[in-house]
């Protein structure tokens, strides 16, 4: 039974680690447009187990008398990003680069998994690692991702546009001398650092699913990338908050109920935007039938773009393609 | 100058698939680049372009903007895209991608789409164009970087007749105002023989690649063996 009232009574409780969710889902999500656009998807989830395996392992190292300084969950879940990004960018032409990634990943939850029976203690960690299922974010971690979300929310407002330019057309960024290198340089260091100190604090879970599913329903939507970019943010943001009352509510680990979240947003406004264009369709058939071909005819003249549709020549108006002969007009669908 | 190639070997992994080519381009220039399919046009254009390793000889590019307009844009169908953000990306140069504001205080992008013809286009998303309109946005955002030089794959390949001859009347006029340097691929022997001042014959399989002005390649054996007198067809325009 989902409890709504008790999650905002018990709001001070957790209210550090919700936020910590939102500013993560708010980050992963803007940074997931860039995921989905250079098809790299297999990428952040390699990263978000090699964050894992780094967390671990400094678990591991702790319970071995490593000093505590050095062994902490965020650096190890920092060391892990890093070393995945840079074996993942080793040129390799005897195997497919997605094999290399697919490789990462193996290692990277095996990894997680066989320190986890090792250091028993801990086991509790490891699986909020791997599932989210943590729900406490200490003070210093809190403050960590808050500044890391809003630091990397002001790059973005700096660099979107070139970010973009070589994220959708990277021979035409090299022609125009976008500073192409430095630009990848930017992108790679907000990934790994994003999923690192989020992997740490909410696992690998719910670390894949803000990279994916806000993205996926932004695209979906927006009008265009820089569109896409703040609309993915605020998806991510939505359902970071929405998987902490989901689970509160509802009693389920944070990390599934946040993925859940996520994936329904996608679900619900993917059927949203369906039902708008029937909708804008039907509308538009009605208007052309009533009013377009009362005082208007088609032809070179006649402000509307001529579109070459099979063997003859239509022309577009709200989207959908006219076809004026033998004295009237058929509507011939979409373009 | 705006471009200039000594001696450039144009290839594959160190192996050259075309003789060396030497050629210098010039503002106001409109240079053909013609042969069959796979004679190694766009590995040519791609060369120059800094897009692809040489094989061997230099390329001076010099320091002025260049505008591309590829055959198939990597546009992503998939991306959310209107033609006027397309076309602004065309106004991004070097560094000065940085500076949050220069793409929207631009002119150019809205000159651009006129000469393109692109302006009642330009809140149509990218996947709801047809080819031929898809080419014609590209143009419109190569022409937004107000370039020296513009270098086009077929432009004019997914065009009807009317629309492809538009386009190169919009390339005549833009050498002719702006003494914009043109380097263009196409097969369309009539308008390149009407527009061309100067030509690139290229032929992988014949190890052939003959350069120079527009009626040296014209009269040449080797180029009329394969297309016959286009000279007789009709004189150059303007």
């Amino acid at each position: 039974m989902v409890d709504t009232t008790s999650f905002w009574a018990s709001w001070d409780l957790f209210r550090d680690a919700a936020l910590a969710g939102t500013f993560a889902g708010a980050m992963l999500g803007l940074l997931g447009v860039y995921v989905l656009i250079r098809r790299m998807v297999f990428l952040s989830a390699a990263l978000s187990q090699a964050a894992s395996l780094g967390v671990a392992a400094a678990f591991w190292a702790q319970v071995q008398g490593a000093p505590a300084w050095l062994a902490t969950p965020t650096l190890g879940a920092l060391g892990g990003t890093l070393l995945a990004t840079g074996l993942a960018g080793i040129p390799d032409r005897t195997s497919r680069r997605d094999g290399l990634l697919g490789a990462i990943y193996l290692v990277g939850a095996a990894g997680t998994l066989a320190i986890g029976t090792k250091i028993v203690q801990e086991l509790q960690d490891i699986e909020s690692l791997l599932f989210g299922s943590g729900v406490a974010v200490l003070p210093e971690d809190f403050r960590i991702i808050a500044w890391l979300a809003l630091t990397l929310g002001l790059v973005q407002l700096w660099l979107h546009r070139g970010l973009l330019h070589v994220s959708l057309d990277r021979d035409g960024a090299r022609i125009q001398r976008l500073p192409v290198r430095f630009l990848d340089f930017v992108l790679v260091l907000s990934l790994a650092t994003a999923v690192s100190v989020s992997t740490r604090l909410l696992g690998a879970l719910p670390v894949f699913a803000f990279m994916v599913l806000p993205a996926l329903a932004a695209l979906d939507l927006a009008q265009n990338p820089a569109q896409a970019l703040l609309l993915s943010a605020l998806f991510g943001a939505a359902a970071g908050l929405g998987g902490y009352w989901l689970a509160f509510s509802a009693s389920l680990p944070v990390g599934a109920a946040q993925t859940l979240v996520a994936a329904t947003l996608v679900a619900v406004l993917r059927v949203a935007r369906l039902l708008f264009e029937w909708l804008q369709s039907s509308l538009a058939h009605r208007r052309h039938d009533a009013l377009a071909h009362q005082a208007h005819e088609h032809g070179p003249e006649c402000g509307h773009e001529a579109v070459a549709h099979g063997d003859h020549l239509d022309y577009l108006v709200d989207g959908h393609l006219h076809h004026p002969h033998d004295g009237h007009c058929d509507d011939h669908g979409r373009q | 100058m705006l471009l200039q190639i000594r001696e450039l070997q144009v290839g594959y992994q160190s192996r050259a698939i075309l003789p060396p080519l030497t050629l210098q381009v010039e503002p106001g220039q409109l240079w053909a680049v013609t042969g069959p399919n796979g004679a190694g046009k766009s590995t040519f254009l791609r060369t120059i372009l800094g897009l692809q390793q040489q094989v061997a000889g230099g390329i001076e590019r010099g320091t002025s903007a260049i505008g591309y307009v590829p055959q198939r844009s990597e546009v992503d169908p998939a991306v959310p895209q209107r033609v006027i953000d397309l076309v602004r990306m065309g106004v991004e140069r070097g560094w000065r991608v940085l500076d949050p504001l220069a793409a929207r205080r631009n002119p150019a992008i809205q000159a651009a789409m006129r000469d393109a013809d692109v302006t009642s286009l330009a809140r149509i998303q990218w996947r709801r164009l047809s080819e031929g309109q898809k080419q014609r946005a590209l143009l419109a955002q190569a022409l937004a970087g107000e370039p020296a030089l513009l270098v086009l794959d077929e432009p004019t390949s997914a065009m009807d007749m009317h629309a492809e001859a538009s386009v190169f009347a919009v390339l005549e006029r833009l050498r002719a105002e702006r003494q914009l340097g043109v380097l263009v691929i196409s097969h369309h022997l009539a308008l390149l023989a009407r527009y061309a001042t100067h030509f690139v014959l290229l032929d992988k399989d014949e190890r052939l690649a003959l350069v120079g002005d527009r009626e040296t390649v014209l009269r040449d054996p080797a180029f009329i063996e394969r297309y016959g007198q286009v000279l007789d067809r009709g004189g150059r325009h303007g």
